[in-house]
C-alpha cells in the first residue's frame, strides 16, 4: 500500500502530422518505458524499455517528493485543448494523483494562470523528470530523444 | 485521488499499451547489472548542488576511461539536481568505481554509487 509506486508522464497533440507525443512510465519493479512519436521529423515511433535499479527509483521518488507536487491540484489549471495535452500520474506514499493540463509554452503562461504557484511546481517538475528520463534513455540506448 | 485525470480517462491504446518496446539483450538469470549499448552506466546520488562536472570526472577517471557523464541541473534553481550518470566501457571499471567511491565524500557530502540499469524486475517488488 504505502510503498506502491508509479509514475507516468505524457505530452502530445493530434494535428496534421497525426498523433505526436512523448510518454514515459516507471513501474514499481523498475520497468521504465519510453515512447516518442514525431511524424514531422521521421515516420517512426520510438519505443524503448529498460529496467532501472532500486537506486534510480529512490532518486526519482526523492525528486517527486521534494517537488511537493502531491500537495497540488489541477482544478484551476488550464484544461487540455487543441494546442495539446499533458498528463502526470503519480502513485507515491499512499497518494495517487492524475493531473491533466494543456501544453505550457512558457513560464509567462504559468504566471498568468489561475494557480501560478501550483502550476509552477508542475512546470519545473516535468522538466526535471524529462531530464532524468532523457539521460537514462540516451545513455542506455544511445538515441537522442526529441526535445519539445 | 486527486486530479482531472480520474474524471477524464485517456486511452493508452496507441501509446504505452500499443506495439512492442525495444529492449537490449541481457545475459544471466535474475536481476544484475544491465549492459547499455556502449558500456556500463552508474548512478551517483547525493551529489552536492555546487558540484562541477570536472570534479566528478576527476574522481571517477581513476577507475577507467569515462565514456559519458550526465550531471543534470535543477530547472528551477539552476543548481545540480543531486544525481549523475557516469558510463564506463567495461563492467570491471564500473565495479571498481562502485567498490571505491560508494559512501565516500565529495564536497564533504557522502555519495552513493551503484548500477543504473538492471537485467530484470527488482525482486522484492516483483513478488507482490
Amino acid at each position: 500500500m504505502g510503498d506502491d509506486f508509479y509514475v507516468r508522464y505524457y505530452i502530445g497533440h493530434k494535428g496534421k502530422f497525426g498523433h505526436e507525443f512523448l510518454e514515459f512510465e516507471f513501474h514499481p519493479d523498475g520497468k521504465l518505458r519510453y515512447a516518442n512519436n514525431s511524424n514531422y521529423k521521421n515516420d517512426t515511433m520510438i519505443r524503448k524499455e529498460v529496467y532501472v535499479t532500486d537506486a534510480v527509483l529512490a532518486e526519482l521518488k526523492r525528486i517527486i517528493s521534494e517537488s511537493e507536487i502531491l500537495k497540488e491540484d489541477d482544478e484551476n489549471w488550464p484544461v487540455p485543448d487543441r494546442v495539446g495535452r499533458q498528463e502526470l500520474e503519480v502513485v507515491l506514499g499512499g497518494e495517487h494523483i492524475s493531473f491533466a493540463t494543456t501544453k505550457l509554452g512558457s513560464l509567462l503562461q504559468v504566471q498568468s494562470s489561475k494557480d501560478p504557484e501550483g502550476l509552477r511546481v508542475f512546470y519545473y517538475l516535468i522538466q526535471d523528470l524529462k531530464a532524468l528520463v532523457f539521460s537514462l534513455v540516451s545513455s542506455h540506448f544511445k538515441i537522442q530523444p526529441i526535445q519539445r | 485521488m486527486q486530479g482531472r485525470g480520474f474524471r477524464d480517462q485517456t486511452s493508452l491504446a496507441d501509446r504505452l499499451e500499443g506495439g512492442t518496446f525495444d529492449r537490449l539483450p541481457s545475459a544471466g538469470s535474475g536481476p544484475g547489472p544491465q549492459k547499455s549499448v556502449e558500456g556500463w552506466v552508474l548512478l551517483v546520488t547525493g551529489v552536492h548542488e555546487e558540484a562541477q562536472e570536472e570534479d566528478l570526472h576527476e574522481a571517477f577517471a581513476e577507475f577507467g576511461d569515462i565514456k559519458n557523464i550526465h550531471l543534470n541541473l535543477d530547472r528551477r534553481s539552476g543548481f545540480v539536481k543531486g544525481y549523475a550518470l557516469i558510463e564506463y566501457g567495461s563492467k570491471e571499471e564500473s565495479q571498481a568505481a562502485i567498490d571505491d567511491l560508494d559512501g565516500k565524500e565529495l564536497y564533504a557530502k557522502p555519495i552513493n554509487v551503484t548500477w543504473a540499469f538492471s537485467t530484470g524486475p527488482l525482486q522484492a517488488k516483483a513478488r507482490r
